[in-house]
């Protein structure tokens, strides 16, 4: 019985099917609203799942001088490891499928994967396109890495637990955003740096660099590196509205709470423009990660 | 039972035919044309005219790309980083040739340093004449070609026309 639940959590829901369905869905609310915000009509609702189904049944080109089992290898570990994260958070509102002390850091790190793969198939690839790419890549990895995790240790210190459930409980009864607005803050940035959009999307930027680590990738790979985003991205913001706005609650209201960070993201990325790399770096060490600090200093001094 | 894999392959040819035809990614290259044609095409990727509608996005690598929108005709220079292009695109790929110098030289034709129109040198699925072609004729050829792709048939290649010099 305990495999049949987990193969079942693990392929259907909460991880799973559902969950890349739901990506799609994202994407497709973030791309929308964007559109809007220009303007625009935007992409219709299925653009996301004709963008994948497409991209699967493209021919897939091996390019020359790379490691055949990592080029291959890569995009499944990336998705598996979105994929993994959602079994220890929230999805939609609802309890987590797995939950066990300290399963916040395993799910940070998890969510850090797919950078590390984006990163890994830029460098494995011989385009120096990718090479520049997945340099990008990485470096902003180490720019927003440290200030997004001191920024949801914040609630997890006034919480006293590493525990996703046990710090969604606490978050239940106070709003963090009132309590911690700068944690919110750099949480919401650090969000937008770990899925690469505006201003944020140096490592992609394709004014420059083509399209960064991706670049020598077609057809399977790339949708799985797509898939694996999205998935991120219905992650991270389920995990930012958990710890911020008032933790779970009712799943409608959940998921309303987790439009409502979509729609500002969305309105960060239209006004906002790329930021140079060492811009980027610079921001993060130079005030976020100083913000971060000086906020727990003060949980600690005050508690 | 032996219709079903037939069944099957209707089914999913069905749907990536759907999704092909849903999302096509292009990539502009230009081959030797004056810019004119590029200006436009630009002009038809800004918000005002929102190809996005029909999910049509503009990709760097041609690694991610559908369909190659080429502009001008092709010179003996820019030829061999066309066909590489082109080579670079994964399977299925269509080509579009945009303006009158893509379809037949226009200008061009019969110049010394050009090897001829675009049709000379890869397999173009559409042409859309103008000099240069308005944003709205180049969405009206995207759109014929994604029509030709849900009948499954290939539009009609249309042989230019070409004076003496060519
Ligand atoms: S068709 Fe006209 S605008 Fe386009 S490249 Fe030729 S001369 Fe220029």
């Amino acid at each position: 019985m305990e495999t049949v639940l987990a193969i079942t959590s693990i392929m259907f829901f909460p991880a799973g099917i559902s969950l890349i369905l739901g990506g799609m869905l994202y994407e497709w609310a973030d791309r929308k609203l964007v559109a809007r915000f220009q303007n625009r009509i935007g992409p219709r609702w299925f653009q996301p799942l004709a963008d994948t189904i497409k991209l699967i049944s493209k021919e897939e080109i091996q390019p020359l001088g790379v490691n055949r089992a990592l080029f291959f290898g890569l995009p499944v570990v990336a998705l598996a490891g979105a994929l993994t994260a959602a079994l220890y958070v929230p999805i939609f509102g609802l309890q987590p499928a797995h939950s066990f002390p300290g399963d916040l850091i395993v799910t940070l790190y998890l969510l850090s994967l797919l950078t590390m793969c984006t990163g890994l198939a830029g460098w494995n690839s011989d385009s120096r396109f990718s090479i520049v790419g997945a340099t990008r890549t990485l470096t902003q990895l180490f720019a927003y890495e440290a200030p997004f995790l001191l920024a949801l240790l914040g609630p997890a210190m006034a919480a006293d637990s590493w525990q996703i459930s046990k710090i969604v409980a606490y978050t239940e009864t106070h709003w963090m955003i009132v309590l911690q607005p700068v944690g919110f803050v750099i949480a919401l940035i650090g969000l937008m740096g770990k899925l690469e959009l505006p201003p944020f999307d140096a490592p992609e930027a394709e004014t420059e660099i083509v399209a960064g680590a991706l670049t020598e990738y077609s057809g399977r790979g790339l949708a799985l590196f797509h898939i694996g985003k999205s998935v991120e991205m219905v992650v991270g913001v389920t995990l930012v509205t958990a710890f911020y706005l008032g933790g779970l609650g009712n799943p409608l209201i959940f998921l309303a709470k987790t439009l409502g960070l979509l729609l500002v993201m969305a309105f960060l990325q239209s006004v906002l423009v790329r930021l140079r790399i060492d811009q980027t770096v610079g921001m993060w060490w130079r005030a976020g990660a100083i913000l971060a600090l000086l906020q727990i200093l003060a949980l600690i001094v005050l508690k | 039972m032996i219709a079903t894999p037939n069944l099957i392959n209707k089914v999913v040819s069905g749907i990536t035919t759907w999704a092909r035809v849903n999302s096509p990614w292009i990539i502009h290259f230009n081959s030797g044309s004056c810019n004119g044609c590029d200006i436009e095409i630009l002009a038809t990727l800004t918000p005002y005219y929102d190809i996005e509608r029909f999910g049509i996005k503009l990709k760097g690598s041609p690694r991610h790309a559908d369909v190659l929108i080429c502009t001008g005709p092709v010179t003996r220079q820019a030829r061999s980083r066309l066909l590489r292009i082109y080579e670079q695109m994964p399977e299925p790929k269509f080509v579009v040739a945009v303006g009158s110098c893509g379809i037949s030289g226009g200008t061009f034709a019969g110049c010394y340093n050009i090897v001829g129109h675009i049709d000379e040198v890869l397999p173009v699925d559409a042409y859309i004449p103008g000099c240069p072609p308005r944003p709205e004729a180049i969405i009206d050829g995207v759109v014929k070609l994604l029509t030709h792709l849900k009948n499954g048939t290939r539009p009609e290649p249309i042989k230019p026309q070409l004076g003496e010099q060519a």
